[in-house]
């Protein structure tokens, strides 16, 4: 699968949230999508993702519209995960995991894995307006594990946020594992250590330009994205030799 | 079906058949002395008839207010938050004061009217709640709440333009109450398209479960929103003019019924909307039931005084409990 996002503009009355935005990805990667508040990152993923028409431009899937692509066809190519998941009704967390599977038809070992894969197999019972942020983000990212097509696109928008260390270790091998699948795994972070442990590539937006674009290695150096972020950066190693971006 | 919904299925019907038998037997004396009694031959007609209105009434309303409540993500929605009811009413008001200015009166005219009414009404919900080719929510809610407002003011306007004696009438039918004499033929059309909504709806039960997810999320997982909604949105307002023409306008059942419910069943909307129905009309023959027993010496009290009483205590305790999610 080949995902190009080509010339995207998204405009919301007088404000440009994306200004000329491309992008191109090949299945088996992870792209990580950075850069400060209010840089378009949300905009850019649901634009991605088929959720918002751009004002200009066009997200292509293997050459195909992703904006004329039917609701139900979308399901099976798209998965989203988004920041804050929202569900309005007395659901258990097992039936919203159920409901990623919407378009596709009723899969229950698809769904037993994905809740086994976020550690919510025992908790599966739980109603879901009881459960804590982190076990809502998990349940979010349980029903796109249960929806996803292997070879599609997965698109999350800062699903880390809630997690603890745990949940988010374990959330890198999956999207690992989802992009050796062939997966296009295209994550919102602000977590710059996670981004370097689990992306390909990154995109850095700033003011809806990308301001940076490349390998991880390449884009995610002290002087490049301290200049985005307007921060000091500096390398530290840690004991293995291995080197992190770290605030001096 | 699990067996639990099973269960709380056929639980809701034994309750459903008790209050029934009890509106049968139900039996007030000159003297005001309470009894259950089979009725004589000819009063027979004139507890079925209630019977039967009142399960349409409330079954329709129930399903009609799971539906706006699913629709507008917002679990205090019920069909008077789209001004539906409202304007039904109007029309109605509208056909009285015209039948007594011009001196005509047809058969069905204010059923006519309560159609028209909640249809206009219907209409312009619609047309001022549309964002970006589908209906935004919370301008619905907005929309809705002006709309009622405005058919509110004009009820009152023809109210002020009839005479003192025609007065009375206006009041009672706003009040809401069950009807003891009614067309058979109509019962059966209001009965079959009430039945047909709810099977409809039920029918959507699944694509209802995804649409209670964000926007996104649904948009996510296949389901075509503005398909849905629209759905949702005819069929609520049908099932709810339904009732407005059968019993006027009647407070809080669709607000109760699917909560109701939802304590039995939980969230999956294919049986809830069976178990809402089962709930609505389980409310209103109770409250026809109750107001049997409540004589002031004025005659029994009308049906939506019973319902308002009951529905605005419960209305506040969800308020209460929802304050942080609504």
């Amino acid at each position: 699968m080949r995902l190009q996002v080509k010339n995207v503009n998204m405009r919301f009355g007088k404000h440009v949230a994306l200004q000329n935005v491309h992008a191109s990805s090949d299945g088996g990667k992870v792209v990580a999508v950075l850069g400060p508040n209010a840089s378009g990152k949300t905009t850019l993923l649901r634009t991605i993702a088929g959720l918002l028409l751009p004002t200009n431009g066009q997200i292509e899937l293997d050459g195909a519209n992703v904006h004329k692509i039917k609701p139900h066809d979308l399901a099976s190519k798209i998965s989203w995960v988004p920041r804050v998941a929202e569900v309005a009704g007395s659901f258990s967390i097992q039936r919203v995991v159920e409901l990623g599977r919407y378009a596709l038809g009723p899969s229950p070992n698809r769904v037993e894995s994905a809740l086994e894969q976020v550690d919510l197999l025992e908790r599966r019972d739980s109603l879901w307006h009881t459960a804590s942020a982190g076990m809502k983000q998990r349940t979010a990212f349980a029903r796109a594990l249960a929806q996803r097509t292997p070879g599609g696109l997965f698109v999350l928008d800062e699903p880390s946020s809630a997690l603890d260390l745990h949940h988010l270790k374990s959330m890198g091998n999956n999207l690992r594992h989802c992009a050796e699948e062939g997966d296009i795994v295209v994550a919102a972070l602000h977590d710059i250590a996670f981004a370097m442990e689990i992306a390909d590539e990154v995109i850095v937006l700033k003011a809806g330009k990308v301001a940076l674009a490349g390998k991880t290695d390449a884009v995610l150096t002290p002087s490049s994205l301290g200049g985005v972020f307007g921060v000091d950066l500096t390398w530290a190693m840690d004991d293995a030799g291995k080197r992190h971006l770290v605030l001096p | 079906m699990k067996s639990r919904s099973f269960f709380s299925i056929i639980f809701l019907s034994i309750l459903l058949v008790g209050a029934v038998i009890i509106r049968l037997l139900i039996t007030r004396s000159a003297e005001g002395i309470i009894s259950l009694e089979y009725p004589d031959k000819q009063f027979l007609m004139y507890r079925l008839v209630p019977i039967v209105a009142s399960m349409i009434v409330g079954a329709g309303l129930g399903v009609s207010g799971m539906g706006l409540q699913v629709l507008l993500r917002n679990p205090l929605a019920s069909p008077w938050i789209l001004g539906l009811s409202s304007g039904a009413g109007l029309g109605v008001m509208a056909t009285m004061y015209f039948e007594y200015t011009f001196e005509f009166s047809y058969f069905g005219s204010q059923s006519v009217g309560a159609i028209v009414g909640a249809l206009l009404s219907l209409l312009c919900v619609y047309v001022l709640s549309r964002r970006r080719g589908g209906i935004d929510p919370m301008s619905m809610v907005l929309v809705g709440v002006v709309v009622s407002v405005l058919c509110g003011a004009g009820i009152m306007i023809f109210q002020h333009a009839v005479p003192m004696g025609l007065r009375g009438a206006f009041t009672t039918w706003l009040m809401g109450s069950i009807p003891e004499v009614e067309s058979w033929w109509r019962l059966l059309i209001f009965a079959f398209t009430t039945l047909l909504g709810i099977i409809a709806v039920s029918y959507w039960g699944p694509t209802l479960d995804a649409a209670c997810l964000s926007d996104d999320e649904a948009k996510s997982v296949g389901v075509n929103l503005p398909q849905i909604r629209k759905k949702l949105f005819i069929t609520s307002s049908l099932l709810a003019s339904i009732g407005v023409l059968l019993a006027g306008p009647i407070a809080f059942v669709g607000l109760i019924a699917p909560h109701g419910a939802r304590l039995f069943l939980g969230g999956s909307h294919r049986t809830l909307t069976i178990a809402t129905a089962l709930c609505g009309a389980l409310l209103l023959v109770c409250a026809d039931d109750i107001r049997q027993l409540i004589d002031f010496g004025s005659g029994r009290l009308p049906i939506g005084i019973v319902t308002s009483i009951f529905g605005g205590i419960v209305f506040l305790f969800l308020l209460l409990n929802n304050r942080g999610r609504v």
